[in-house]
């Protein structure tokens, strides 16, 4: 006789936890070898899965798959982040991200800048620069990472992701497929005549372009390339219980200001794919010994952890993701053109700046005397703690209320466009 | 000064796990000496233009003094639209096989890598206002960088008919 639905429930709700102590273990054991088995040419299909939340301990592991593994191997892993927004190699986290939300949680001195819409209650969230190239994606507990590294002659932007949405598809979500932007959607139409099963580019759901039910994204992807060897990762909105305020995240108030070079990312509409994690993770990895049974023997699912940062290359590539010149002086160069659109000639003064490599190159600010003007060019943007406190210090001693006013004119609008969050530290305890 | 630091610790990152010799920035710092290090004469042989496995080409000056740096016609095709361009900053020194700037396009960061142990002496700069120009004319206007070699190249090294041979395998 089947177990009843509340046996099922409580069968399932104490196997993760008991799960966790086993693959702790088996990942202790394995760190040492890791190295090694990456490179083993015989191994030419592996499989891993972190017990790490941690985005730059996972990001770490990752690249270290990408650089150390055999020429001709696949290898897929999998892995799930706490709260973090992760940005595209060559993007601009002042342009891309609603950086005064990160740390929303801690900062509350930072009220007298009029924080518009109340602080999301999901605690701090991390700020990540990725490797790979795209756009920015909003990461929590409820998005599955899948990542594939092979070797660039078999590599297409496609082929990974119609990977996934043959695992979904087995998963039930028949309304998934690959769309042109090599994202995975799901379609919204009604179901119309039947079309091939193995298509991973359409459903019966697929409506014509133009209709206002347009596709939801639930799956983004992102490429490395290098050394005759491909990465391709995704995300998957697998269950995310953040669906409602990654926008919030996502949209930073100096966004029409900006003028830059390098990427911008491009928004759509997104949804969960309301399924378990676990039941994802399980979908995946059987799609994925599906699709290499031929290469290689079936891969054993190794899980990998926070011992891994014992490897001195992960702990390298761990350190450099947290530095503060990859998160901010890696931006592409760009231009903040400031001016109050409501009230020219009452609000705060016109802003001109030009940064480069994160450094202010040219800087004009409407009123503020040139010698503050001159100064602030070369400054390092990561060695402004507030800019209100930085112009009072530019403008000295010259009292006259006036200058004050507009150096704090300035500076408030500054710290609104251009702040500078606290570089993530590492904390042990989130590892 | 901040900046070079932090780009070349930029391009820096792009190679984190590689294999690498010596560090260029420790070279620099203890050996002064190197500023009068000898230049390599390149072999006839590399005058005319080669191609390495990973898609980038290399061509010696007349002078034989500097060798210029890009990426192949068949790996601008295959990269599809280049968005943007991370380019190396002058003086920057780099050994064989290391990464030297990379090129976003599609979603896809892809390694640029020096097949020739050198020293960074001229960038294209160009190309940071208009990356699409690596679609155009990647074997032209489009070169990357130009390089003063501290040796000669390694791996392995193509004529444009081996290369072709080569691309057309793959």
């Amino acid at each position: 006789m089947a177990p009843s639905r509340g046996f099922l429930r409580l069968w399932h709700t104490p196997l993760r936890p008991s799960i966790i102590p086993i693959t702790r273990l088996s990942s202790q054991r394995f760190y040492q070898t890791f190295t090694e088995d990456l490179a083993n040419p015989t191994k030419k299909v592996q499989s891993y899965v972190s017990s790490s939340s941690d985005p730059y301990l996972n990001l770490s592991i990752e690249d270290h798959i990408l650089q150390k593994s055999s020429p001709d191997s696949t290898i897929l892993f999998l892995y799930t982040n706490r709260p973090c927004v992760v940005i595209g190699r060559n993007q601009n986290p002042w342009l891309e991200v609603n950086l005064r939300l990160l740390n929303a949680a801690t900062a509350a001195s930072d009220v007298s800048y009029h924080i518009k819409s109340e602080p999301p209650a999901i605690g701090n969230v991390d700020l990540v620069r990725r490797r790979s190239g795209g756009g920015t994606v909003f990461h929590d507990e409820g998005n599955v990472n899948w990542s594939i590294t092979c070797p660039r002659s078999d590599f297409t932007r496609d082929k990974h992701a119609e990977m996934v949405v043959r695992a979904l598809r087995k998963l039930g979500v028949e309304r998934a497929r690959v769309n042109e932007r090599h994202d995975i959607v799901l379609d919204l139409g009604e179901k119309k005549h039947a079309v091939d099963a193995q298509d991973t580019h359409q459903t019966p759901y697929t409506v014509e372009e133009g209709d206002p039910r347009r596709p939801l994204k639930v799956s983004g992807s992102a490429y490395k390339l290098t050394r005759g060897r491909a990465l391709h990762h995704g995300t998957a909105l697998v269950a995310s219980p953040n669906l409602h305020i990654i926008g919030q995240y996502l949209k930073s108030p100096a966004k029409e200001y900006i003028e830059a070079k390098g990427v911008e990312s491009v928004s759509s509409p997104i949804t969960n794919m309301g399924l378990e994690n676990s039941a994802f993770e399980k979908g995946v990895q059987d799609a994925f010994a599906t699709m290499y049974a031929t290469t290689g023997s079936a891969p054993v699912i190794e899980t990998v952890g926070k011992e891994y940062l014992n490897i001195p290359e992960i702990k390298k590539g761990y350190d450099e993701l947290l530095t503060p010149d990859w998160l901010f002086a890696q931006t592409p160069a760009f231009k903040l053109r400031f001016r109050e659109q409501n009230a020219p000639n009452m609000g705060p003064p016109n802003i001109d700046m030009s940064v480069r490599h994160g450094i202010i190159e040219s800087c004009s600010l409407e009123n503020v005397s040139d010698d503050t003007n001159r100064k602030l060019m070369g400054t390092k943007l990561l060695d402004v703690k507030d800019w209100k406190v930085l112009l009072r210090e530019l403008l000295g001693k010259d009292k006259e209320p006036s200058a004050k006013g507009v150096h704090d004119a300035a500076g408030t609008t500054l710290q609104r466009l251009l702040p500078i969050p606290d570089v993530p530290s590492r904390n042990e305890e989130h590892l | 000064m901040a900046a070079r630091y932090a780009a070349a610790r930029a391009v820096r990152q792009l190679a984190s796990a590689a294999p690498r010799r010596a560090s260029p920035f420790v070279c620099q710092r203890w050996q002064p000496a190197q500023i009068e290090r000898r230049l390599f004469s390149v072999s006839s042989a590399l005058k005319e233009k080669k191609y390495t496995e990973d898609h980038e080409w290399i061509e010696t000056s007349a002078d034989g003094k500097t060798v210029t740096l890009g990426i192949s016609e068949y790996a601008a095709k295959a990269l599809g639209d280049v968005v943007y361009i991370e380019l190396p900053e002058v003086g920057l020194e780099v050994g064989a096989g290391e990464v030297i700037g990379a090129v976003e396009s599609v979603k896809s960061a892809s390694d640029i890598l020096t097949p020739i142990g050198a020293k960074v002496v001229e960038i294209n700069g160009t190309l940071e206002k208009t990356p699409g120009n690596i679609n155009k004319d990647p074997e032209g206007d489009a070169w990357i960088a130009k390089l003063e070699p501290t040796g000669e190249p390694e791996g392995k090294i193509m004529s444009k008919k081996e290369y072709d041979a080569f691309t057309e395998d793959a």
